[in-house]
C-alpha cells in the first residue's frame, strides 16, 4: 500500500494518543481530558507533568512523592558538568541543552524509557541551563534548592536569588501551557526515535534539535527581535506595511491547526498585560495591525496570533534573557516529549515511511579516470 | 476521512474518535497506518530502495552493486551531496576539505574526556557530535558543514573507543583515506590494504537507504529550520535503537551465542520455541534478498571464513524456520546480519558496530537535510485522540 506524497505529512495520522488533543476547530487544547484553561492557573507544573505521564492528576501523597523525586534529581552528573565546562561561553543555550541532556543520565546499558527516567530528565533541564548561564556570565553555578518548586528553583538557580511569587507563578503558568501540544514536530521527532527502541536521552536530544528550528520553538526570540525593530506602538502600522511589501514574515502569527485564537495565547496575553505593560502596549498594537494586514491579504485564512507572540513578553517580564526563551520552552515540553515516548513504547511499531524517488533511471558508473 | 465524518466526530457523536488533524484544510485524511508504513513522507533523489526488485539505487541512478566494488567512501559522499560522481579534480578538492576537518574541537574533546569509560560509544558519539557542532546562534545547513561533520565522525568514534579502553586519542593522518584513517586512529597502526578496503566497502554500502527512521528523523528536524548538527544528532539517537542501527550488534551477539555452524540448528529451534526474534532477519521494504546483504555475504566468505561458516548455516536454518512459521512473509536476511560478520572480519569491536553505521550514514543524513532545505515545509502530522472526552473538570487536590 502506498499513498500519495503529502508535503509536511499535513493531515496524515501518525499516532493514536491520549496525551493531548489540539482541537483546532474549537480552539481547545486538551491534556488527558482537561481543557488547558482549567489547568493553567490552578495547577503546578509538577501536577501537570504527573497528569501527562500517568493520565490522572496526582493526589496529595502522589504529588509529594513526585516533588521529592524531582527535587532529588536536580544535580548534574560529573560527566554532564564537565561537558558544560567544555563548551564555549557564547554557545547557543539550545546547543548546550542538546549536548548535556545527551550525557546526563547515560548508563552503560540501553535503558528502556520509563517514568523514573522521565522524571530525572525533566528535573535536570533547569539545572543544565542555569549552570551554563551563570558560567557564561563568569559566575559560580548555584546549587538547586530542594524546598523550591520546579519553576521557583529554575529562577533561583539562574539568578542566585529567589524571584517574587508573582513571577514564579507566571513561569509556572507558562510551563503548564507549553507542556504538550499534540503531534508537533519535536514531539513527533521524539516518537520516531522512540520507535527504533532507542533510549529516552536519544529521543529528548532529537526533540531539542527540532525545537531549535525557527518554524517551531525558535520563534519567540524572533518575535522579540521584530518588536524591537518596530520600536513603538505608533510606528507599528507603517513598519508592518513596509515590511509586508518586502515580503517580511510577521513573527508570532499563524499556526497549522488553530482556526480560532490559540487558547494558550489568550492566557499569556492576559498575563503579559499585567506583568509587562510596556511590552503589551507595543505588542497589542502590533498584533491588531498585523492581523488586519494578514486578513486583507488572505481573508480566507484564519490567521491568528500564536503562542510565541505573547510568550516573549511573559518570559521577558520573568527576567529571562532572550536566548533562553527556546530552551525554557524545552524545560516545559520535556514533560510532554517523555510522555509521548512512553506512549509510543507501550504500543510500538517502527516509524519508517516511504519516499518517492525523483532521480534518474539506473545507469552504470564511469571509472574515475574517465570522468 | 470525509468532511461529514469529521463533523460527525466533533458533534456529540457516540464515536469517541477525534482527530487532531494538524491541518487547516478539510480535505482527505487517510486512515491510520501504524509506523507510517506505505505513507510517502518525502520526494527524494538521494536514494531509492526498490524493495520489489531488490535494488538499492544511489543518487544519479547508480545501483549499489555497481558502486560498491569500485568507489571510495569519499566518492560516494560526493555523489550523495552533489548528484554526480566526482572527477579527479573534484575528488581531490573534497579530500583537501575533509582532511583538516578531521580534528576535534575543544568542546568535542572535552565531551569525550568527560564520558565515563563504561558509556556506550553511541552515547559518546551523540554527545561529542553535538558539542563539535555547538555554536552561537542558528547556522543554516550548508554543504561545507556536511563535509566537516562527515569528516569528523571517524575521529570521534576512534577517540570514544580509545577512551573506553583507557588509551590516549590518536591524531588523524592526512595521507590516509577516510576508512584507513579510521582504523589508524583506533589502533595506532596502519591497517592492511585489505582491512581498509573491507571497511570502505561497508561504509559505501550503508551510506544511504531511502527514508529509514534515522534519515526521516533528520528530515523532520530539518523541517523546522533547525541546524545541521541538530539533525545529525537526532539521527544518531534514532540509529541507536535496536530496531534500526543497533541490529548489527544484535546479529553479532546472536552469532556469538550460537557459537558454531554445528550448533545453529538446535539453538535457533530452541530460541524460536521461546518466541525470540532472530536478529538480522526481516525488513519493511525489501521483498527479495537485500542487495547489500548479498555483497557483504560474498565479502565475508573471504575476510571472515570461520564466522562466515556459522553465519551461513544460521541463515539457512533461520530462513527455513521463519518460512515455516510465516510462509506468507518475505522473510529475508537483512544487511545487519552480514554486516556484523564483515565488520568482525575487519577487526571492528562489536561495541562500535552502530558507530560505524553512523560513520557511513552521516553522508546520507546530511544529503537528505540539504535536499529538504530546497523546499522546506514543517513536518507536523496529525494524531487521533484516544483519551477521555474533553472537558472534564479538575478536582482540587484535597478531593483527588
Amino acid at each position: 500500500m502506498s499513498s500519495e506524497y503529502v508535503p509536511g505529512l499535513e493531515g496524515v495520522i501518525a499516532a493514536r494518543t491520549e496525551i493531548s488533543l489540539v482541537d483546532g476547530a474549537n480552539g481547545r487544547l486538551v491534556y488527558r481530558g482537561y481543557v488547558i484553561a482549567d489547568l493553567a492557573e490552578e495547577m503546578s507544573f509538577e501536577e501537570v507533568a504527573h497528569l501527562l505521564w500517568h493520565g490522572s492528576l496526582p493526589n496529595r501523597s502522589e504529588l509529594d512523592a513526585l516533588t521529592e523525586e524531582l527535587a532529588g534529581s536536580r544535580t548534574l552528573t560529573p560527566a554532564a558538568t564537565a561537558t558544560i565546562d567544555a563548551l564555549p561561553a557564547d554557545t547557543d543555550p539550545m546547543d548546550v541543552l542538546r549536548s548535556v541532556v545527551s550525557v546526563q543520565g547515560v548508563e552503560h546499558k540501553l535503558q528502556k524509557p520509563a517514568i523514573p527516567l522521565a522524571i530525572h530528565a525533566t528535573a535536570s533541564f533547569p539545572t543544565i541551563l542555569a549552570n551554563f548561564h551563570r558560567r557564561s556570565q563568569g559566575l559560580e553555578p548555584v546549587k538547586p534548592r530542594a524546598d523550591l518548586g520546579h519553576a521557583a528553583n529554575y529562577l533561583y538557580m539562574l539568578n542566585g536569588k529567589e524571584s517574587s511569587p508573582e513571577l514564579v507563578r507566571a513561569l509556572n503558568t507558562y510551563l503548564v501551557l507549553l507542556a504538550d501540544h499534540g503531534m508537533n514536530a519535536s514531539t513527533f521527532t521524539a516518537r520516531v526515535i522512540a520507535s527504533t527502541d532507542s533510549d529516552l536521552a536519544s529521543c529528548l536530544v532529537g526533540a531539542i534539535g527540532a525545537l531549535k528550528g525557527p518554524a517551531h520553538g525558535g520563534a519567540p526570540s524572533a518575535v522579540m527581535a521584530q518588536l524591537e525593530q518596530i520600536g513603538t506602538a505608533d510606528k507599528a502600522d507603517h513598519w508592518l506595511r513596509e515590511a509586508r511589501k518586502q515580503k517580511v514574515r510577521f513573527m508570532g502569527f499563524g499556526h497549522r491547526i488553530y482556526r480560532t485564537y490559540d487558547p494558550r495565547a489568550k492566557i499569556l496575553k492576559a498575563l503579559c498585560e499585567r506583568l509587562n505593560p510596556k511590552f503589551y502596549e507595543l505588542a497589542s498594537k502590533v498584533e491588531e495591525t498585523a492581523l488586519a494586514i494578514l486578513h486583507e491579504e488572505h481573508p480566507e485564512r484564519p490567521q491568528a496570533t500564536n503562542v510565541e507572540f505573547y510568550s516573549a513578553g511573559v518570559l521577558q517580564a520573568i527576567g529571562l534573557p532572550t536566548e533562553y526563551f527556546p530552551p525554557t520552552f524545552a524545560v516545559s515540553r520535556v514533560a510532554g516529549w517523555s510522555a509521548h515516548v512512553l506512549e509510543q513504547g507501550a504500543n510500538n511499531r517502527l516509524i519508517r515511511p516511504q519516499s518517492e524517488y525523483i532521480g534518474p533511471e539506473p545507469r552504470k558508473p564511469v571509472p574515475l579516470a574517465q570522468r | 476521512m470525509t468532511r461529514s465524518r469529521l463533523l460527525q466526530l466533533h458533534c456529540c457523536s457516540p464515536v469517541k474518535t477525534v482527530v487532531d488533524r494538524g491541518s487547516l484544510h478539510l480535505g482527505f485524511v487517510p486512515d491510520f497506518s501504524p509506523g507510517l508504513e506505505g505513507v510517502v513522507a518525502a520526494e527524494t533523489e538521494v536514494s531509492e530502495v526498490d524493495g520489489a526488485n531488490g535494488r538499492l539505487i544511489y543518487r544519479g541512478g547508480y545501483l549499489i552493486e555497481d558502486l560498491a566494488p569500485v568507489v571510495t567512501f569519499e566518492e560516494v559522499a560526493y555523489l550523495l551531496w552533489h548528484g554526480e560522481l566526482p572527477t579527479k579534480t573534484e575528488l581531490d578538492a573534497l579530500k583537501k576539505q575533509m582532511t583538516p576537518a578531521r580534528h576535534l574541537n575543544d568542546a568535542a574533546r572535552g565531551a569525550i574526556e568527560a564520558a565515563d569509560p563504561t558509556f556506550n560509544p553511541m552515547d559518546v558519539l551523540r554527545t561529542a557530535v553535538s558539542a563539535q557542532g555547538a555554536s552561537k546562534g542558528l547556522p543554516k545547513p550548508t554543504l561545507e558543514q556536511a563535509v566537516a561533520l562527515t569528516a569528523v565522525f571517524p575521529t570521534v568514534v576512534a577517540a570514544a573507543w580509545r577512551h573506553s579502553q583507557g588509551q590516549e586519542m590518536i591524531k588523524p593522518r592526512e595521507d590516509l583515506g577516510h576508512a584507513a584513517n579510521l582504523l589508524w586512529m583506533m589502533d595506532g597502526k596502519e591497517p592492511s590494504a585489505d582491512r581498509a578496503r573491507w571497511v570502505e566497502m561497508y561504509l559505501v554500502m550503508l551510506a544511504d537507504h531511502g527514508l529509514n527512521a534515522s534519515t526521516f528523523t533528520a528530515r523532520v528536524i530539518a523541517s523546522t529550520g533547525s541546524d545541521l548538527t541538530s539533525c545529525v544528532v537526532g539521527a544518531i539517537g534514532a540509529l541507536k535503537g535496536p530496531a534500526h542501527g543497533g541490529a548489527t550488534f544484535a546479529a553479532r551477539t546472536m552469532l556469538d551465542k550460537i557459537g558454531s555452524a554445528e550448533k545453529a540448528e538446535t539453538w535457533l529451534n530452541e530460541a524460536h520455541a521461546r518466541g525470540e526474534r532472530f536478529a538480522g532477519f526481516g525488513h519493511r521494504v525489501y521483498r527479495t534478498y537485500d542487495p547489500r546483504a548479498k555483497i557483504l555475504r560474498d565479502l565475508a566468505k573471504i575476510e571472515s571464513p570461520e564466522l562466515h561458516r556459522t553465519a551461513a548455516r544460521t541463515e539457512e536454518v533461520a530462513l527455513k524456520i521463519l518460512h515455516e512459521a510465516h510462509p506468507e512473509r518475505p522473510n529475508a536476511t537483512n544487511v545487519d546480519f552480514w554486516a556484523s560478520v564483515v565488520l568482525t572480519g575487519a577487526g571492528i569491536p562489536k561495541e562500535l558496530f552502530t558507530c560505524l553505521f553512523a560513520t557511513s550514514r552521516v553522508a546520507g543524513w546530511t544529503a537528505h537535510v540539504l535536499e529538504a532545505l530546497k523546499d522546506l515545509r514543517i513536518i507536523r502530522p496529525a494524531s487521533v485522540w484516544k483519551g477521555p472526552e474533553p472537558g472534564k473538570k479538575p478536582l482540587p487536590i484535597a478531593k483527588r
